[in-house]
């Protein structure tokens, strides 16, 4: 069966003025995943994902969600989706349960069963007031709020901002229980282990443009490991030129390389060498991120 | 979509303003109303001893005016040697413009000629002199008003009708719509300001509605409040045993007839919060709106050189003074008003629809 996409974003730009907040993106997220959208301050996250819930007003391109127009249709996809904003504020003169009330019958819910459960699981007490909540527990109401109506898909911009781990380990344990559900998950995020551990998929976006798209999985797999050798006598690169072994690089005696796959051929040929030193590293998704934060990210592997 | 559900929570946030402000408003009418017959009073005793002459004006053949005053009813059981008459300009007989000794009659009669087709305005004071002392026995004036007083805005504050309908005009109007105007930029921009935005919108909630909700809601308060204001006039009036003058409905509805007057500033003030998104600029666009609206209203009064700006402001639509006093009902310019401010309404969805909303 083929993967149905319930977010389509074709060519999405949108222009602030002369400020390219995002440009000519295109991002499929599919119906029972969490896709993890990545990306140094200011590189189009929160613009993508307003636009696609129609606050913002597009400037050019074509935003499909449940095979919804995004603007045309905001309502009903409103309907349909929960959403967590990155920077929110409530009534803070209410109480929490008053606020999340209003929410809920206004999403058409008239369950509670669900808010109850998810605030209890956070340790929200909704008789407090908003305004006297601290940074974490305002933003726990507002993931309260964007599950509780138990839409099919979540959208949320950086949802763990201001939680302590503890509390960002039961998030992360809602979203992948609620994705095992069934439901699609749309999240933004700064934090690389936040994105390695909860989601299936990554979009990386820099400087309002699409890095790279991949599975986790894979990108894990075919970052490889990084080997640095230092040899008695320099050698000649094209013994390396083989499977398994990418930017092999020279320098003097020194030789580093990518090694993705074929380690057992590889470490056979560099043993018929004289080796005075040697390293394996597994290669983090850490540092790969930095290759694609910082101005060298490999704009080739942009879909 | 139900309606109704950001009204409640309007109100939910805001009753507390709301509150206070409509037990100030109601305290200020029933006050008013209990102060009227001090203050009525105070304009009738405006020449002092006034009552105690009476003062007939007849037109003789040629146009002018005779004057007769008598003060018989003041000279019952006094032994007096003689009176003195004086006539002045104004109500102190300084430089009298006539003086005149009239012996013991208790009348006097004088013909005044008029000026340019008017009858001069003429202070009569009339002195008695018993046993050697003088003693003052009252004034009367030539001017037709009995209190010898209008103002600027034409109306007579001694008459409670007057009063309430100078109350409307000229403070309610300012009073009751500097708050609304405020309240109503807030209403908006306050969900704008303290980021409520974007989770008001997370639900299948239509911007149109979002307008139309907020309006009505403060429509809605408005009503209830000029309702209750209606019925304060109404025990008000009553009490100071006024209510054969104006009856109980002609209060209530010139109260209620106020209310497109002040939709129209609820429907400007979210044009200007939507349109602003800054409740600052907001505010202080819906403050000039209506503090224009009152000046012109006030340069229209002033006379008949200005009657010409009365069509641009919407104070005259209001039209308080004919409900109050002759019971008339403008309904076109009711229903003109109305409109009005449904229109500027559309005009705030207009724009709110085709806006961002800002993170
Ligand atoms: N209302 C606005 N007016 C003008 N420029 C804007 C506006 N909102 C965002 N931008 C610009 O658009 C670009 C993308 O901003 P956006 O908020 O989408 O980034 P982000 O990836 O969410 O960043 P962060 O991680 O800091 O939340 C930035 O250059 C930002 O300055
Ligand atoms: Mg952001």
């Amino acid at each position: 069966m083929k993967k149905q996409p319930v977010i389509k974003i074709r060519n999405l730009t949108k222009k602030y003025g002369d400020v390219v907040g995002i440009k000519d993106l295109d991002l499929d997220v599919y119906k029972g995943e969490i896709m993890g959208f990545l990306g140094p301050n200011g590189a189009g996250k929160t613009t993508t994902i307003r636009t696609c819930l129609s606050l913002l007003q597009k400037t050019s391109g074509d935003v499909k969600i449940f095979g919804l127009d995004s603007h045309e249709d905001s309502i009903e996809i409103r309907r349909r989706t929960g959403y967590l904003p990155g920077d929110f504020g409530m009534y803070s003169g209410l109480k929490v349960k008053t606020i999340l009330d209003y929410l809920l019958s206004q999403s058409g819910v008239s369950d509670k069963s669900k808010m109850k459960g998810l605030a209890e699981m956070l340790e929200l007490d909704l008789n407090r007031r908003y305004g006297n909540l601290s940074k974490g527990n305002k933003q726990k109401v507002g993931i309260v709020q964007a599950f509780m109506a138990d839409q099919d898909l979540i959208i949320m911009d950086e949802p763990t901002s201001g939680l302590d781990p503890l509390m960002q380990q039961k998030c992360y344990d809602l979203f992948r229980e609620e994705r095992d559900k069934g439901k699609t998950i749309f999240m933004s995020s700064h934090i690389l282990a936040e994105v390695e551990e909860v989601c299936d998929r990554v979009a990386i976006i820099r400087d309002a443009r699409l890095q790279v798209v991949e599975d986790i999985d894979s990108l894990k797999e075919k970052m490889g490991k990084k080997l640095e050798i230092e040899f008695e006598n320099s050698v000649d690169p094209s013994l390396f030129q083989m499977e398994g072994v990418e930017d092999f690089n020279m320098n003097g005696k020194r030789a580093t390389m990518i090694v993705t796959s074929n380690l057992d051929e590889i470490i056979k040929k560099i043993s018929q060498q004289n080796v005075l030193n040697m390293s394996l590293e597994t290669f983090s998704l850490e540092q790969m991120f930095m290759t694609y934060y910082s101005s060298g990210g490999k704009g080739d592997e942009v879909r | 979509m139900k309606f109704g559900k950001v009204m409640m929570m309007e109100l939910k946030n805001r009753w507390k303003g709301l509150t206070i402000f409509s037990i100030v408003i109601l305290l200020l009418i029933a006050g008013l109303i209990q102060a009227h017959p001090s203050i009525a009073e105070g304009f009738e005793d405006k020449l002092e001893g006034q009552d105690n002459i009476e003062i007939r004006m007849d037109e003789t053949e040629e146009g002018n005016i005779t004057i007769t005053l008598s003060w018989s009813d003041w000279a019952e059981d006094k032994e007096v040697d003689r009176y003195t008459v004086m006539m002045g300009r104004g109500p102190s007989f300084t430089t009298p413009l006539l003086e005149e000794d009239v012996g013991e009659v208790e009348t006097w009669q004088y013909t005044l000629l008029k000026e340019n087709d008017e009858i001069p305005e003429r202070y009569f004071g009339v002195v008695a002199h018993v046993d050697g002392e003088r003693e003052f026995v009252g004034m009367e004036t030539s001017l037709e008003d009995e209190n010898g007083i209008e103002d600027i805005w034409g109306i007579d504050v001694s008459d409670i009708r007057g009063m309430i309908s100078m109350l409307w005009g000229m403070w309610w109007f300012l009073l009751i719509g500097l708050y609304l105007g405020y309240v109503s930029v807030n209403s908006v921009s306050q969900d704008f300001e303290e980021r409520r935005m974007d989770i008001i919108f997370s639900t299948p909630l239509s911007k149109r509605q979002y307008i139309i909700e907020k309006f009505s809601v403060l429509s809605l308060y408005m009503l209830g409040l000029l309702a209750v204001s209606g019925l304060v006039m109404i025990a008000g009036v009553s009490s100071v045993g006024e209510l054969d003058t104006v009856s109980s409905s002609t209060l209530f509805l010139s109260s209620i007839f106020s209310l497109p007057v002040f939709m129209v500033i609820i429907a400007a003030s979210i044009l200007a919060a939507v349109y602003f998104e800054d409740s600052k600029k907001a505010v202080g666009f819906s403050f000039l709106v209506i503090l224009v609206q009152y000046g012109i209203n006030v340069v229209v009064d002033l006379g008949e050189a200005f009657e010409y700006l009365e069509p641009y402001t919407i104070i005259s639509y209001w039209n308080h003074e004919s409900i109050l006093f002759d019971e008339i009902y403008h309904m076109g310019d009711f229903f003109l008003i109305l409109v009005l401010s449904l229109l500027i309404v559309l005009g705030a969805l207009l724009i709110f629809e085709r806006k961002d909303i800002p993170a």
